[in-house]
């Protein structure tokens, strides 16, 4: 997955950045809202993690102009107001989350989780694919009982096609989504990802469109 | 006696005193005078007629005695004297008040008129004015002859007299002064209408509407006190304002870097192989966590003494508890809250983050004191009262007075800010609602239960 970190206390920011990348996605980390818009019609993002107090604005009238410019990017806002009324303006100018600092980096990793699956159109994290019992909260992957260890790349990356069922993933979209603008892509990386998950998982996990790209097999 | 507070009533009174008092006055000085005119009026009537009759005694007596003189004393008749004396009373006849009676150097009577009463006229000793018990006399004395008139007229006439003048004087203002008086009053009332209105606009807006006082139509002596006020108004806005942005910033600059700490330590303890260093981790993050609880609640404190408490448009209160039920769900107390709302909405002008506050206070305090497992009920009711109930031992009735006073914890074991009921006392006196503690829970033999009942919009719901 994807995310847009807007936050501009650093030190804060870092330790979100890494806990997210930690969770094996890439993240994209902005201290400014015209950074932020730059960013955002550069690249697609599958989540937004949004201050409301940044240097150069408020976030919530940054997200009315998403919502209004028909973006459908889901957001969570993160951030120090606290009142009841504060959150109501967020949760109604279209955010799908609303987190109070400060938080706990695993409360705010099962949120991500909680607000991608719903986007997915699946909220409940517990998937069933032939052998394989997956549960996308706790990052679990049972093959025939037994427990599967994924690294955090190796998840991310199984995540985007659990996430999209029989949808076309292209090489460059999944590269798009496990690595952010920062990062020294492989030009082989994907290809070594896709091949480590066939290997814990079966060959059957991934199919190849050749020339196209890859989608959810059937195991 | 104490001067009545209101001032419509106080310049009534003064002025409706005052001008009795001098109505009262010019009319008893004006009677005083009349009396004292009418007084020297009489006296020279009474002295005019003692001028009058005398001459004419005087040539009487004097025409009797040349009748006597020329005639037989056989033809002396006793009734002669009567006869001429009537005939002279008579004569004034329009003196019809005065009595009198002429007589000769020995002081015996020589005449007198028709209705003279002897008693009434004591004996000469000058001539002038006499006064007894009963009448005004005047005595005049004639030359040679020795003979002296006394003429007498009842003091009754003259006070009758007098009374009448009183009564013809005081009869319109039998009339007047209660006219005056009404006239003064409506005069009052209509000139205290500003004020009037003053007191209304104020006594209407109660203590949370801070807008400018309206200035139209105010006499100029109120329009300073109405500036003033509307200044003072204006600076109170503002130092709620500053109070309100400063409790939010403070919060706003406080929470950012303790949250930024708070996630590093959790970095660190996440990335480290070595035990000892996520123990310590861990305390930091243990220590940042109660440093931001504090900080949080002292803010909260703030904010529920410097903001304003009430709104001037009343909002339904079930998303708000809602909000905060479901924020505690997600830190994992769902299955132990049990909420309880109805379908209607639930309006209150009470300002929706101190709601908010309160809510999440209560049952904070809830979870906290509760018995460990035990369900925590909470119940908002149609008629706007929340009831937050939580399992425990009975709280003894001492503590229960003791528990809103600020860093008064319940037991010495847990761990609590000891401002979490203080913060929700503040709301509901200062944002108008009733508080109600309870242990045990009514009809339950343990429990502590707090009640709050939402202040209602003065206006009714919308």
């Amino acid at each position: 997955m994807r995310v847009l970190l807007i936050e501009d206390d650093t030190v804060l920011g870092a330790a979100v950045r890494d806990q997210i990348k930690a969770d094996g996605h890439s993240v994209d980390w902005v201290t400014r809202l015209d950074d932020a818009r730059d960013t955002l019609s550069a690249g697609i993002f599958d989540l937004i993690l949004l201050d409301l107090m940044l240097p150069d604005g408020r976030g919530v009238p940054f997200l009315k102009n998403l919502r209004t410019s028909g973006a459908v990017t889901p957001v969570i806002i993160l951030t120090a107001l606290d009142q009841i009324s504060d959150r109501i303006d967020g949760l109604n100018a279209g955010a799908d989350d609303y987190i109070v600092k400060p938080f706990d980096l695993d409360e705010l990793s099962a949120r991500i989780g909680s607000v991608a699956r719903r986007y997915s159109g699946n909220p409940n994290p517990i998937v069933t694919l032939g052998p394989l019992d997956i549960d996308l909260a706790a990052r679990s992957i049972h093959r025939d009982g037994k427990a599967v260890a994924l690294t955090a790349r190796e998840w991310a990356l199984f995540e985007a096609f659990v996430q999209r069922p029989g949808q076309l993933l292209s090489k460059a979209q999944l590269e798009e989504r496990l690595y952010s603008f920062d990062d020294t892509v492989d030009s082989n990386a994907i290809e070594v990802h896709v091949s480590r998950l066939r290997k814990k998982l079966g060959r059957d996990i991934i199919e190849t469109e050749r020339g196209l790209g890859y989608r959810l097999g059937h195991p | 006696m104490t001067a009545p507070r209101s001032l419509q009533l106080r310049l009534a009174l003064a002025l409706g005193l005052a001008v009795t008092i001098l109505w009262l006055a010019a009319a008893s000085f004006t009677a005083e005078k009349l009396r004292h005119e009418m007084d020297g009026l009489f006296d020279a009537a009474l002295k005019d007629a003692a001028q009058r009759i005398l001459p004419l005694a005087m040539h009487s007596r004097r025409e009797h005695r040349r009748d006597e003189e020329s005639r037989d004393d056989e033809r002396r008749d006793r009734r002669g004297g009567p006869a001429r004396a009537e005939r002279i009373a008579r004569l004034h006849k329009d003196d019809r008040f005065f009595t009198w009676v002429v007589r000769d150097r020995k002081g015996e009577t020589v005449l007198r008129s028709a209705n003279a009463d002897k008693e009434a006229f004591p004996p000469f000793t000058r001539e002038g004015f006499r006064q007894t018990a009963t009448h005004r006399l005047y005595y005049d004395a004639a030359g040679r002859d020795g003979l002296t008139i006394a003429v007498a007229e009842p003091l009754s006439h003259r006070t009758a007299m007098a009374r009448e003048m009183l009564l013809s004087l005081g009869l319109p203002l039998v009339i007047v002064i209660p006219l005056s008086l009404a006239a003064i009053f409506f005069a009052v009332r209509t000139s205290l209408r500003p004020v009037r209105r003053l007191r209304a606009d104020l006594a209407q807006r109660g203590a949370r509407n801070l807008a400018a006082l309206s200035d139209r139509g105010l006499p100029s002596e109120l329009e300073p006190i109405v500036q003033g006020m509307n200044q003072l108004l204006d600076r109170l806005r503002a130092a709620f304002e500053a109070e309100r942005s400063f409790a939010a910033n403070a919060a706003h600059e406080l929470r950012t870097p303790v949250a930024g700490a708070i996630a590093q330590a959790q970095r660190l303890r996440a990335e480290t192989e070595d035990a000892s260093a996520a123990e310590r981790a861990k305390e930091i993050e243990t220590t940042l966590k109660r440093l931001n609880l504090l900080s949080e609640k002292l803010m909260q404190l703030a904010r529920a003494e410097g903001a304003r408490l009430r709104t001037d448009t009343p909002a339904d209160m079930r998303p708000i508890l809602k909000l905060v039920v479901d924020d505690f769900a997600r830190i994992g107390a769902a299955p132990r809250l049990h909420l309880e709302m109805p379908d209607e909405p639930v309006l209150s002008d009470l300002e929706r983050d101190a709601f908010g506050i309160l809510c999440r206070n209560l049952i904070e305090n809830a979870l906290k004191h509760g018995r460990t497992g035990e369900p925590v009920d909470i119940a908002l009711s149609q008629a706007g009262i929340l009831a937050v109930a939580n399992a425990c031992p009975p709280v003894a009735e001492e503590d229960l007075a003791r528990l809103t006073t600020r860093f008064a914890r319940a037991s010495d074991k847990k761990d609590g800010s000891g401002l979490g009921l203080a913060i929700v006392r503040t709301i509901a006196e200062r944002g108008g609602g009733e508080l109600a503690f309870a242990s045990p829970i009514p009809g339950k033999p343990a429990g502590f239960e707090v009640r709050f009942t939402l202040p209602r919009s003065e206006a009714g719901p919308a």
